[in-house]
């Protein structure tokens, strides 16, 4: 049915350079990209994925370099509404959503054509789409009340209602559940069958493997390899985006401290936690956490399970119930720029972003303590006073993790402390946790990640609507 | 460069701003350039107009730094004056003890905004321009009323005796202690943000209060205290009018000094040091035009919308902020 159709042009990018002062975050990049083909662009936290991303999308101009339409005009580069009008659309890994709006009303935001005249909200439009996709979405919810993986589906909705075709997706599965994962990619697999071309950007090779037609990989802002996903090997890839330096520094390989196992950190009796809106968001009748333990606590978004982790931490207040947490406790937020970074300030300062009953604070003293983490946690950042917010997410992750763990907590809460991260990434974050660990902290690691579940935890529990259960990824 | 082009757009807009009241603008400007610097005397009242615009605008650097928007310099300059003014009438009436009085004053004021905004949600702009109303009443109130001057029917409070002004350092000018003082406390709260852990703390709750709380910080606390040394600040301004200058409150006390803190701490680029330095032009800008009030037409009008036109000028001109990354 598609043979009556003119072939749609494809998207060919020549010898795109970016440079952010001495950084050179994109290197000559030459691309093409086919229609009716699923193309995923692989590489490190940094290595420039992203960067390009934004130069396709028109939200950065390039410093050298073109991308055009072939047979077609020239891409506008560096004016999103130019390259939105030549339709080419984004899903952005951090959410580009007005969370004082309903969800039906960011979504129509994408699709208004004029700012005169009444507001028609597509709730027709939008229902047809859900249906297609198989989604619940509440179209009239406040989008700011929604868990981040239903954020992320309106983010992938408003993408989809424009029908351009060019869509990118940068990170789109970092925070779904496995059943939305399996949905996302029948939508991607549909629309590639209409003809679009498909960017997308990922960390999971295996993800990747099951859906690419093509695979570009980036490295340090070069393309260092292109292979057809027929074609396509694990462990090809991964040397294509660790380059030589295969081996993954880490700072595990230490010897077991012997803890007192008996001795518990923290513990949990009958607790009861409401949620921002009044709602019973927690409801557990027993949690311990002992010394040298990672329990692990699995379950889909929007559980309760940032309410749990703020009870637990000291943050939100306990309806009724015991909570003891016994020592220091260190706090990795599920939501970096939300909750872990000031990102207006220095990467220096934050990593004083701490409890400390120091008085004065010598910037030679952040200034080293910045050096020596950003060193000891191979955190990839040029200048310690350019703002927090210019790093990648996968070294803004870091930042976070190195100053909670720096700290020597005896209680670690962590929420999907590796969302969004590269799979060299997520492996020392897990690396440090599970040292911290040995070295005879307790570790009370929050996921929605099954795969992190299941290789770090050492117990394992899941979550389901506020309740505890010790059997189940309970959907 | 930018700041060559700056002051050309300054003397540009004061000078149009002159042409408007039909004055020539070479004569205007001289005259203001004179009176802001013109000898001891001219220097001196340049000195002792930036005083109070200095404390003002830490104050409100302070509060916005917390990412609270004290508009309610004004109301807290007021309570201060007036607590100094009932410690002033009993027998510990001292300069240093009325100016700790007036910034006791401020800071309740200022705490008072700070605990309706952390406790019930009051929105601290909203809340201080309230008791910005409410401080002028109180004025009104006080100063014929409970702390007027005995024996007089004047709506004003006793006057200070001489040992309880503050040391003055000539005889020809106004130039009092106090100047000293709110360039001092410019340096301490410059150290204060930048090199303490609260004022680390303080900072970074106005950046993102979220991730102080994450970091398990007392992100109200912090916003409180913020609040409360705010309205000391904004207190001591008055303290420095009062005990340093007219010796007596009136109902035309204020004369808009809270007010002026912000333009002054917006030119400062919310930075203590920088305050010390709009607070300097600021306080010449004014004596410049105070001279020239005398004798043109127009009178304090015209001070007033020369300044405006000279803030205006300066926030359009002043470097554009860097954006922000995505």
């Amino acid at each position: 049915m598609f043979m009556a159709m003119p072939s749609p042009p494809k998207l060919t990018l020549q010898g795109i350079t970016k440079r952010f002062g001495s950084l050179v975050a994109l290197d000559g990049i030459s691309i093409e990209f086919i229609p009716g083909q699923i193309h995923a662009v692989l590489g490190e936290n940094g290595a420039g994925k992203s960067t390009l991303m934004n130069v396709i999308g028109g939200f950065l101009r390039p410093d050298s370099g073109a991308a055009r339409f072939e047979p077609g005009h020239e891409l506008p580069l560096g004016d999103p509404s130019g390259t939105r009008a030549a339709g080419i659309e984004m899903v952005h890994q951090h959410f580009m959503l007005i969370p004082e709006f309903t969800v039906i009303e960011n979504l129509a935001l994408a699709t208004i054509g004029s700012l005169s005249g009444p507001l028609d909200l597509p709730f027709d439009r939008f229902n047809t789409l859900l249906t297609k996709l198989g989604w619940e979405v509440d179209l009239h919810a406040r989008t700011g009340s929604l868990p981040v993986g239903a954020q992320q589906r309106v983010e992938i909705l408003k993408a989809l209602a424009t029908d351009g075709p060019v869509l990118i997706l940068d990170e789109p599965t970092a925070v779904l559940s496995e059943s939305e994962v399996n949905d996302l990619n029948r939508v991607l697999r549909e629309l590639r069958d209409s003809g679009k071309i498909v960017i997308l950007i990922a960390h999971k090779l295996a993800e990747v493997l099951a859906i690419a037609d093509w695979i570009s990989v980036l490295r340090n802002g070069k393309l260092v390899g292109s292979v057809s996903g027929a074609m396509a090997d694990e462990t090809q890839l991964k040397s294509w985006i660790l380059g030589d330096s295969s081996s993954i520094e880490s700072p595990a390989a230490q010897p077991t401290v012997a803890s007192d196992e008996s001795e518990f950190v923290l513990r949990a009796h009958d607790i009861f936690v409401r949620g921002d809106r009044g709602e019973e968001a927690v409801a557990i009748t027993s949690l311990g956490v002992k010394r040298g333990e990672i329990v692990g606590i699995g379950g889909v978004d929007g559980n309760g399970q940032v309410e749990l982790a703020e009870a637990v931490v000291g943050i939100r207040h306990i309806r009724s119930g015991q909570l003891r947490a016994i020592g220091k406790v260190g706090y990795i937020p599920q939501d970096r720029q939300v909750d872990g970074l000031a990102l207006e300030m220095s990467i220096k300062e934050n990593f004083e972003i701490k409890q400390d009953s120091d008085l004065v604070v010598l910037p030679s003293v952040v200034s080293a303590n910045a050096r020596s983490l950003i060193e000891k946690y191979n955190i990839k950042a040029n200048n310690i006073n350019n703002k927090v917010a210019s790093l990648s997410g996968g070294n803004q992750q870091k930042v976070v993790v190195s100053r909670v763990l720096e700290g020597k907590p005896d209680l670690i809460v962590a929420v999907n402390p590796t969302r969004g991260l590269d799979f060299s990434a997520t492996q020392f974050v897990h690396d440090a946790i599970r040292l911290a660990a040995r070295e005879g902290a307790g570790v009370l690691l929050i996921t929605a990640d099954r795969d992190e579940f299941r290789e770090l935890a050492t117990k394992f529990l899941y979550i389901d609507r506020g309740n505890v259960h010790d059997q189940g990824w309970v959907r | 460069m930018g700041q060559v082009k700056l002051a050309i757009a300054l003397i540009i807009v004061i000078a149009l701003a002159l042409l408007g009241f039909g004055l020539s603008p070479a004569e205007g400007i001289s005259t203001i350039v004179s009176g802001a610097f013109g000898g001891e005397v001219g220097w001196g009242r340049t000195l002792v107009n930036m005083a109070p615009l200095l404390l003002t605008g830490l104050g409100i650097t302070v509060a916005w730094k917390a990412g609270m928007y004290n508009i309610g310099g004004e109301g807290q300059y007021i309570t201060g004056g007036l607590l100094g003014a009932a410690i002033a009438r009993t027998q510990f009436g001292g300069p240093w003890a009325i100016l700790l009085a007036t910034a006791i004053g401020g800071a309740l004021c200022g705490a008072l905004a700070g605990w309706l905004q952390v406790k019930r949600g009051v929105h601290v702009a909203i809340s201080t321009i309230l008791l910005n109303f409410i401080a002028l009443q109180a004025l009104a109130w006080a100063v014929t009323g409970p702390l007027q001057a005995p024996g007089t029917t004047a709506s004003q409070t006793e006057e200070l005796a001489p040992p309880q002004m503050l040391t003055r350092f000539s005889s020809r000018t106004d130039l009092h202690m106090g100047v000293l003082l709110a360039v001092v406390a410019a340096i301490m709260i410059w150290g204060y943000l930048n090199f303490t852990r609260p004022g680390f703390q303080l900072r970074l709750t106005g950046e993102n209060p979220r991730a102080a709380r994450a970091a398990r910080l007392n992100a109200d606390r912090i916003r409180l205290q913020a609040m409360a040394l705010s309205g000391a600040l904004c207190g001591l301004a008055g303290g420095v009018q009062f005990a340093g200058v007219s010796g007596v409150i009136d109902t035309g006390f204020n004369q808009q000094w809270g007010f002026l803190g912000i333009p002054v701490a917006l030119l400062g680029g919310l930075n203590a040091l920088g305050v010390i330095v709009s607070s300097f032009l600021f306080g010449g800008l004014m004596a410049g035009t105070q001279t020239l009030s005398r004798t043109a037409p127009g009178g304090d009008l015209l001070i007033f919308v020369v300044q405006g036109a000279a803030v205006l000028a300066f926030l359009f001109f002043q470097p554009k902020r860097e954006p922000t990354h995505a």
